[in-house]
C-alpha cells in the first residue's frame, strides 16, 4: 500500500477547486438552469418524476419537471399525501443542489507529499480499493467495534447493509440527539409507541393548539404547516409559549414570552390548574391512565403564582390558558414540538407535554393527540438480520431505543469514542460534522483528526469533508434510487419512491452503487440486489405492485385509516400498564423521576444573553447553506443576531450594524453578524439561525456568511435518559467592530 | 393589516433598483430635463426677441436684412441643439434603446411619456427652422439649394414662426417638470407646479447661458430677464415647498425628504444640495450679484452669475428627480 | 355568471407564514433570473411588547383595473388582456421604466435582457386551466386565485364575514388583489 502515511494527525484540506464542478465555464451554464436564460415559460414538451425530497426529514412529496435532460422546476407531488400537492420553499430548491457548482465532482484521495497535505483526484476504482482496505483492516485488527458510521440522509440503507455484512453495527444519527430522540422516547415511556412525522397531532381538527417553543412556519413542515392552517380556517385558537415573537406566535390568540428554560415549571402550573379547579378529564385519567396521585403530589405546590414567578408569565395568564384548554377539550392539544432538545431535559419536558394531552382525555379524540399508521411494507425476516452484529444498541443510555436498525448508539458517544481511540474508522454519510450541534465544533474535529481512518459521502465539500481521508461525491437525490420510504406515518398510510429525474452529473455515483462496490470489494457477493431496480421492484411485489406501478405516481397510497378512539375501548398501549403512563414506574426504576420536575437552568453571566437557535423557512441549516437558488431571496442572504431593543440600547447597537459574538467561554464567532434590533425577543436572550458562517471556501455560497451558531457552543447538557444533547445553556454578549 | 402601528417590516424582495428604494433613473434623465429646460427656455427668449424686435425698449439691435442680433442668433441654434444632446441621454436611459421606434407606433395621450416623444417631434422642424431664419444671411453664403428655398419661402413669416415657438418653448418648459408630476406614486414629483418650477428654472438657465454669450451690449437684456426669472423662480420654489409641506402627510413627508433629507448624494446630504447650492449658491447670491450689477456696482467677475444660475438649474434636476426616487411610494 | 374573466387573488394572511414557497415556484415557473423576484413576502410586525401583532404577506402585481402603469406606457406595451390581468408585451417595451415610476407597489423591475417584467398572473398556465405557479405551492393555501367575474362559492365563503382590504386603495388603481387581514380573530 502505497498510501502509508500515518494520517491519525490530519490537517483540515480546502479541496481544490479543480476537483470541483465548478470551473467558470460550468458555473455560467449550471447558474441558468434556474435563473432560466430562456423565454420559454410553461411545461411544453417537458415530463414528471414523481420522487420525494431530501431537503429535510419529513420528505415530501415532489415532481420534478424535465426538459431536455434538465429539472427546471419542482413542485409538490400532487399523489403524496405529505405534500397533497404544495411544496415548501426549500423543496423547489433541489434545483439549486443539482445544479450547485461547488458540487463534489471526482473521488478525492488524502496524499501528504514534503509534509503538506492535499487531496489527488482519484478515480472511483482506486478511492473504493483504498476505502475497503482500510475499513476491512481496521476491522479486523480491533474488531468491528472499531468502525462507526455517522449518518444523515435517506441513503443510509445502503451503506448499513454494507457494514452489517461485516459485524458493524454502530450507526448514529445526529438527528435523534439534537432534534427527535426525545420525543420519541417520551412518547414510548408514556403512551408505549414512538412518535413519528407527522407528529400525531389532529392539527387541522383542533379548536385549541397550545406550542411551546416549536415554530411553525419558520420550521416549514409542509404537512403540519398545511393542517395548522386548515385549523385556522376552521377558527381554531393557537396559545405560543416562545421567549421569542415567532410566526407561529404571530398568529396566536395567546403569546406568552416564556423565560427559557422554565418550560416544564409552566406545563407544572397548567397541571396545577387542571387538577385543582377540577377541569380534566376524569373519567379518561380513572380509565386509560397510571400514576394520577403522584402526578397530583407533584405539582401540588406549582400553583400558578409560583409559577408565574419562575416563567414570568403572570398567574392569571396560565389560569385562562389552562381553563380555555380543558374547554376546547378534546379538540385540544400540546404540541410535542420538533427539535426541542435545549437543556438536556427534553424526554421529561415531553413527556410533561403528553401528561397535559392525557390530563384533558384528548388521547386518540377528534383535534386531539392521534396515532398515524405507516404502510405495511412486508420486510424480509428480521429478527437477527445480520447475526455478525455484535450488539443491537451500543448506547449508554437507559432509555436509547433498542429497536431502531440504523440507530444504535448517539452520536456524542461516537465522538468521545473517537477521541478515546476506541473507535479507529469513521464512515461520514451526508453529516457536515463540524457545523452539526453534536458536542460543537471542536469535539467533532478533534475526533475526526484522531480517528485513524475517515471516509465521507458528500454531494459538497462541506467543512467535514476537510477531514476526510477519502471524499466519495455521491449523487444528489435527484440523480439516483433510495430505499422505499414508508417511514412516514400519516392519514393515509403510504409507502413512496425515490426516483432519479435525470442522470448522475460528474463523476458523481449514488449510494446504493458505492455501497455496493465497497461491499463486493471485500469479497462478499449477494449482499445487495443485482441492480436497485431490481431490488425495489422484488420488495414491491411482495405488496402486490411493482417498480413499474410506482414509478407513475411515486407513491402507493392507503385509505384513510380511523384514527379516533371508541367509547368504552380500551386502549391496550404497549406500555408496562397498557395504560397511558402519567408517572413512569420505567423512569424511576432506573432512578429518574416518575413525573417531570422542573429544574432551574443557570442563568447567563451580567451582560451575556442565552443564545436561542432555529430556522428560516427557506433553509434546512447545512443540507441548504450553500443553494444559491434558496440563499437567493433578501432575507435568506446570511442570518442575524435578533437582540431586544432595550438591550440594544444598553450596548449601543445599531440596527443592521455587524458585531462578533463571544460565549460564556471566551469564544469569539469567526464571522461578524449582522444585528437585528427588535421587540420580538425577551430581554435575557438573542437569537440566532443555525446553519450559517460557513468556514470552508469550497462552498462559495455560504463561505463567510453570517455566523456560525454552531461555533459558539461550548457547553452541552447531555440528557441521563436518552441521551439527547441540549446547547442552550449558552450565552453570548457582543463585541462591537473596531 | 394591523391594528396596531407597525414597528418591524421584513421583505424577501430583491430587484436591484427597486430595492430599497427606487433608483430606475439616474443622470441621465435630471441632464436630460436640464437640457430640455434649457432648449425650452433658449427658445421661449428667442422667439419672444424675434417678436418683439425693438418694441418697448427692451428687444436687441437688429443689425438690418432682418437678421436678430448675435445672442438670439446662437440661441436659436443651441435651443434644438442642446435638446438634441438631450434626447440622446434619455435614449441612452432606455433598457432596450433598440425599440425606440415603438414609441412612434402610437399616440398615448395619457402617458406622459408618449406625448411628449410626439411633442418632441413637433418641436423640432419649427426650431430649427427658426435657428435657419435668424441666420440666413450666413447660411445663405453657403448657396445650398434646398436651404435657400426653404428660406426664401419663410422668411417673411419670421415672427408667425417665432410667436409659435414662443408657445412650444414653453410648452416643453413645462412637459420637463409635469413628466414627473404625472407619477402619483411618488410623492414629491405628484404636484403640478413642478411644471412651473421646472419652466421658470429653464427661462433662468437659458437666460443665464445667453447673458454669457451675449456681445457686452447685448448683456443688460438678458442680465434682467435672468434677474427676473430667478426672482419668479424663488416664489415658484417657495410654493413648491409650501405645497409639499402642506400636503398629505405623504407629500409632507417626501418634501421633508428633500428639504431636510440626510440622503447623501455625491458625499453631501438632500438639505445641503437643496439650502446651500441649489437656493442659496444658485438663486439668491446670483439674483443678488445681478441686482447689484443692474444698480451700477461693478462686479469683477460678471459671469459668475450666471455660471450658478446655470449650475442651479441642473442641481435643480438631480435633486428632484434622485428624492423623488429615494423616498417611498405614496401610501 | 360573465363570460369575460376578471382574474385575481384573495390572500388569506391569517394562514400565510411568510415560507417565500410562491417566490422560489415562480422563480422556477417564470424563469425570473437570479437576484430578481416577481412576487416577494412581507412580514408586519406592530404593537408594543409583549402585546405584538403580525401579518405575512405574499405580494406581487395587484392587476389593477385603473392601472397607473398601463396608462403612463407610452408604447402599450403594458396592457389590459381580456382575462382582466395587466400584462407586458415585451417586443413593445422600451426599457423606459415610466411603468416603474407609476407603479405604487413597486412591483415591476428592469429584466437583464432589457424590458420592464412583473408577475404575470401565470398567464400562460391559467389559459390551460391552470391556477398560477405561486397558488398551487402555497403549503398554507394562503394564496386564490379568483375570477371576480364569476365568484364561486368557496371564494365568497373566504370573504364572508371577515376583515377584508385591498393596499392603496385611495390611490384609485381598484387592485385586483384582496387580503383577509390577519386582524381577524379566529373564527371569523
Amino acid at each position: 500500500m502505497s498510501h502509508g502515511q500515518n494520517f491519525s494527525r490530519r490537517d483540515f484540506i480546502k479541496i481544490s477547486s479543480i476537483f470541483l464542478a465548478g470551473s467558470a465555464a460550468v458555473t455560467t451554464a449550471t447558474g441558468h438552469a434556474f435563473s432560466g436564460a430562456d423565454d420559454q415559460v410553461g411545461d411544453e414538451g417537458s415530463r414528471v418524476v414523481y420522487s420525494f425530497c431530501e431537503h429535510c426529514f419529513w420528505r415530501c412529496g415532489i415532481a420534478a419537471h424535465v426538459r431536455d435532460g434538465k429539472v427546471y422546476k419542482i413542485t409538490g407531488s400532487e399523489h403524496h399525501p405529505l405534500s397533497q400537492g404544495k411544496l415548501c420553499p426549500r423543496g423547489t430548491g433541489g434545483t439549486g443542489l443539482l445544479y450547485d457548482p461547488d458540487r463534489l465532482a471526482h473521488p478525492l484521495i488524502r496524499e501528504t507529499k514534503g509534509g503538506r497535505q492535499f487531496y489527488r483526484k482519484a478515480s472511483w476504482e482506486e478511492a473504493i480499493s483504498l476505502v475497503a482496505e482500510k475499513l476491512w483492516n481496521i476491522k479486523e485488527e480491533h474488531g468491528p467495534g472499531a468502525l462507526a458510521m455517522l449518518h444523515h440522509g435517506y441513503g443510509v440503507s445502503f451503506f448499513k447493509n454494507m457494514f452489517s455484512q461485516i459485524g458493524v453495527n454502530k450507526y448514529a444519527k445526529p438527528s435523534y440527539d439534537l432534534c427527535c430522540g426525545p420525543a420519541r422516547q417520551a412518547s414510548v415511556l408514556t403512551y408505549g409507541y414512538p412518535s413519528d412525522t407527522p407528529e400525531g397531532f389532529d392539527m387541522k381538527n383542533s379548536k385549541y393548539m397550545i406550542f411551546f417553543g416549536t415554530h411553525f412556519g419558520e420550521n416549514m413542515h409542509n404537512t403540519a404547516v398545511q393542517e395548522i392552517s386548515d385549523g385556522i380556517r376552521n377558527g381554531a385558537k393557537i396559545v405560543v409559549f416562545d421567549p421569542r415573537f415567532s410566526t407561529l406566535a404571530g398568529k396566536a390568540e395567546h403569546w406568552l414570552p416564556i423565560k427559557p428554560g422554565t418550560d416544564i415549571a409552566m406545563m407544572q402550573g397548567l397541571m396545577h390548574v387542571l387538577i385543582s379547579e377540577n377541569l380534566y378529564d376524569k373519567a379518561f385519567v380513572e380509565a386509560h391512565t397510571v400514576g394520577f396521585d403522584e402526578l397530583r403530589d407533584s405539582v401540588m405546590e406549582m400553583t400558578p403564582e409560583k409559577v408565574a414567578e419562575i416563567t414570568e408569565i403572570p398567574a392569571d395568564a396560565i389560569r385562562t390558558i389552562a381553563r380555555e384548554y380543558a374547554f376546547h377539550a378534546p379538540a385540544a392539544f400540546v404540541h410535542s414540538g420538533r427539535r426541542t432538545n435545549w437543556y438536556g431535559d427534553a424526554l421529561q419536558r415531553i413527556r410533561a407535554i403528553h401528561i397535559l394531552n392525557a390530563l384533558v382525555g384528548n388521547f386518540w379524540m377528534p383535534g386531539g393527540v392521534v396515532a398515524f399508521k405507516k404502510f405495511p411494507l412486508v420486510q424480509p425476516p428480521a429478527a437477527h438480520e445480520h447475526p455478525a452484529y455484535e450488539k443491537e444498541a451500543y448506547s449508554k443510555y437507559p432509555f436509547f431505543p433498542q429497536d431502531e436498525p440504523s440507530n444504535t448508539i448517539t452520536s456524542h458517544e461516537i465522538i468521545e469514542d473517537t477521541i478515546a481511540g476506541n473507535i479507529k474508522g469513521l464512515l461520514i454519510y451526508g453529516v457536515n460534522l463540524p457545523e452539526t450541534m453534536t458536542l460543537g465544533r471542536d469535539k467533532a474535529i478533534e475526533a475526526m483528526k484522531k480517528a485513524e481512518f475517515v471516509v465521507a459521502v458528500d454531494v459538497l465539500p462541506a467543512e467535514v469533508t476537510g477531514y476526510a481521508d477519502v471524499v466519495l461525491p455521491e449523487c444528489t437525490y435527484l440523480e439516483r434510487y433510495d430505499d422505499l420510504d414508508n417511514g412516514r406515518a400519516f392519514r393515509t398510510p403510504f409507502v413512496a419512491l425515490r426516483q432519479p429525474a435525470v442522470a448522475p452529473m460528474y463523476d458523481s455515483k449514488p449510494g446504493n452503487e458505492i455501497a455496493k462496490m465497497i461491499t463486493e470489494k471485500w469479497g462478499i457477493h449477494g449482499a445487495f440486489p443485482p441492480s436497485v431496480e431490481k431490488g425495489l421492484d422484488r420488495k414491491l411485489k411482495l405488496v402486490g405492485s411493482s417498480l413499474a406501478e410506482i414509478r407513475k405516481k411515486g407513491v402507493l397510497v392507503m385509505p384513510e385509516t380511523d384514527l379516533y378512539r371508541k367509547p368504552g375501548e380500551s386502549l391496550n398501549l404497549k406500555t408496562p400498564s397498557g395504560k397511558v403512563e402519567l408517572a413512569s414506574a420505567q423512569l424511576k426504576a432506573a432512578g429518574f423521576d416518575a413525573v417531570p420536575k422542573y429544574v432551574p437552568q443557570p442563568e447567563a453571566p451580567a451582560g451575556f444573553y442565552r443564545m436561542l437557535t432555529g430556522r428560516k423557512p427557506m433553509l434546512t441549516f447545512g443540507r441548504t447553506a450553500n443553494n444559491r437558488f434558496l440563499g437567493d431571496l433578501a432575507t435568506a442572504k446570511e442570518n442575524e443576531v435578533w437582540v431586544n431593543n432595550r438591550i440594544a440600547e444598553k450596548h449601543s447597537l445599531q440596527n443592521g450594524e455587524y458585531v462578533h459574538l463571544k460565549n460564556q467561554n471566551g469564544v469569539v464567532s469567526e464571522f461578524p453578524v449582522k444585528v437585528k434590533v427588535t421587540q420580538r425577543i425577551r430581554t435575557d436572550a438573542v437569537y440566532m439561525v443555525h446553519g450559517f458562517g460557513h468556514t470552508s471556501a469550497k462552498l462559495t455560497w455560504a463561505y463567510k456568511r453570517g455566523a456560525s451558531h454552531n461555533q459558539l457552543i461550548s457547553r452541552t447538557d447531555i440528557d441521563p435518559a436518552m441521551g439527547g444533547v441540549g446547547f442552550q445553556n449558552n450565552f453570548v454578549t457582543f463585541i462591537k467592530e473596531a | 393589516m394591523l391594528a396596531t402601528a407597525v414597528n418591524e417590516i421584513v421583505s424577501t424582495k430583491l430587484n436591484p433598483n427597486v430595492v430599497p428604494h427606487l433608483h430606475i433613473w439616474e443622470w441621465h434623465i435630471p441632464l436630460y430635463l436640464f437640457l430640455g429646460g434649457i432648449a425650452g427656455g433658449l427658445l421661449v427668449i428667442t422667439s419672444i426677441m424675434i417678436v418683439l424686435k425693438r418694441k418697448f425698449g427692451i428687444g436687441p439691435r437688429d443689425e438690418g436684412n432682418g437678421c436678430p442680433c448675435l445672442a438670439v442668433r446662437i440661441g436659436s441654434i443651441l435651443s434644438p441643439t442642446l435638446l438634441g444632446i438631450g434626447m440622446l441621454f434619455l435614449f441612452l436611459d432606455l433598457a432596450h434603446p433598440l425599440y425606440v421606434w415603438a414609441f412612434y407606433t402610437t399616440v398615448q395621450p395619457t402617458s406622459p411619456m408618449s406625448a411628449g416623444s410626439w411633442i418632441l417631434i413637433a418641436f423640432f422642424p419649427l426650431a430649427i427652422l427658426q435657428a435657419m431664419l435668424v441666420n440666413k444671411r450666413q447660411l445663405r453664403d453657403f448657396n445650398i439649394e434646398i436651404v435657400n428655398k426653404v428660406i426664401d419661402w419663410t422668411e417673411n413669416h419670421m415672427t408667425m414662426v417665432a410667436l409659435v415657438n414662443a408657445h412650444i418653448g414653453v410648452g416643453i418648459g413645462i412637459y420637463t417638470g409635469i413628466l414627473l408630476s404625472f407619477f402619483s406614486a411618488r410623492p414629491l414629483w405628484s404636484s403640478s407646479i413642478l411644471g412651473m418650477l421646472f419652466l421658470v428654472s429653464g427661462i433662468s438657465a437659458a437666460a443665464a447661458l445667453m447673458l454669457l454669450l451675449a456681445p457686452k451690449d447685448e448683456k443688460p437684456v438678458y442680465s434682467m430677464i435672468d434677474a427676473n426669472a430667478i426672482w419668479i423662480e424663488i416664489m415658484t420654489v417657495g410654493l413648491f415647498v409650501l405645497g409639499g409641506l402642506t400636503g398629505s402627510a405623504n407629500s409632507h413627508g417626501a418634501m421633508m425628504h428633500l428639504i431636510t433629507g440626510d440622503v447623501n448624494l455625491a458625499g453631501m446630504s438632500y438639505m445641503f444640495w437643496f439650502w446651500g447650492i441649489f437656493v442659496a449658491a444658485g438663486l439668491v447670491v446670483p439674483l443678488l450679484l445681478e441686482f447689484l450689477e443692474a444698480a451700477g456696482v461693478h462686479i469683477r467677475f460678471p459671469n459668475v452669475a450666471p455660471v450658478m444660475v446655470l449650475l442651479g438649474g441642473l442641481v435643480l434636476r438631480f435633486l428632484i428627480v434622485f428624492a423623488g426616487q429615494t423616498y417611498h411610494t405614496f401610501v | 355568471m360573465s363570460n369575460k374573466k376578471n382574474y385575481g387573488m384573495v390572500i388569506d394572511t391569517r394562514v400565510c407564514v411568510g415560507c417565500s414557497a410562491c417566490v422560489y415556484a415562480c422563480k422556477q415557473e417564470n424563469h425570473v433570473p437570479e437576484g430578481y423576484c416577481r412576487d416577494w413576502v412581507v412580514q408586519e410586525t406592530g404593537g408594543e411588547y409583549p402585546k405584538l401583532t403580525m401579518e405575512n404577506r405574499s405580494e406581487r402585481c395587484q392587476h389593477c383595473d385603473n392601472a397607473p402603469c398601463v396608462t403612463y406606457c407610452p408604447t402599450r406595451a403594458s396592457h389590459y388582456a381580456e382575462d382582466g390581468t395587466v400584462q407586458v408585451n415585451r417586443s413593445l417595451c422600451t426599457g423606459c421604466k415610466a411603468c416603474m415610476a407609476a407603479c405604487p407597489y413597486d412591483a415591476r423591475f428592469v429584466h437583464p435582457e432589457g424590458f420592464v417584467d412583473k408577475c404575470s398572473l401565470c398567464q400562460h398556465r391559467i389559459e390551460q386551466g391552470m391556477e398560477t405557479a405561486c397558488v398551487s405551492i402555497c403549503p398554507t393555501g394562503s394564496l386564490n386565485l379568483v375570477d371576480f367575474n364569476n365568484m364561486d362559492q368557496k371564494a365568497k365563503q373566504l370573504l364572508s364575514g371577515k376583515v377584508v382590504y385591498r393596499q392603496k386603495e385611495h390611490a384609485g388603481t381598484e387592485p385586483s388583489l384582496h387580503w383577509i387581514s390577519a386582524s381577524n380573530k379566529p373564527g371569523a
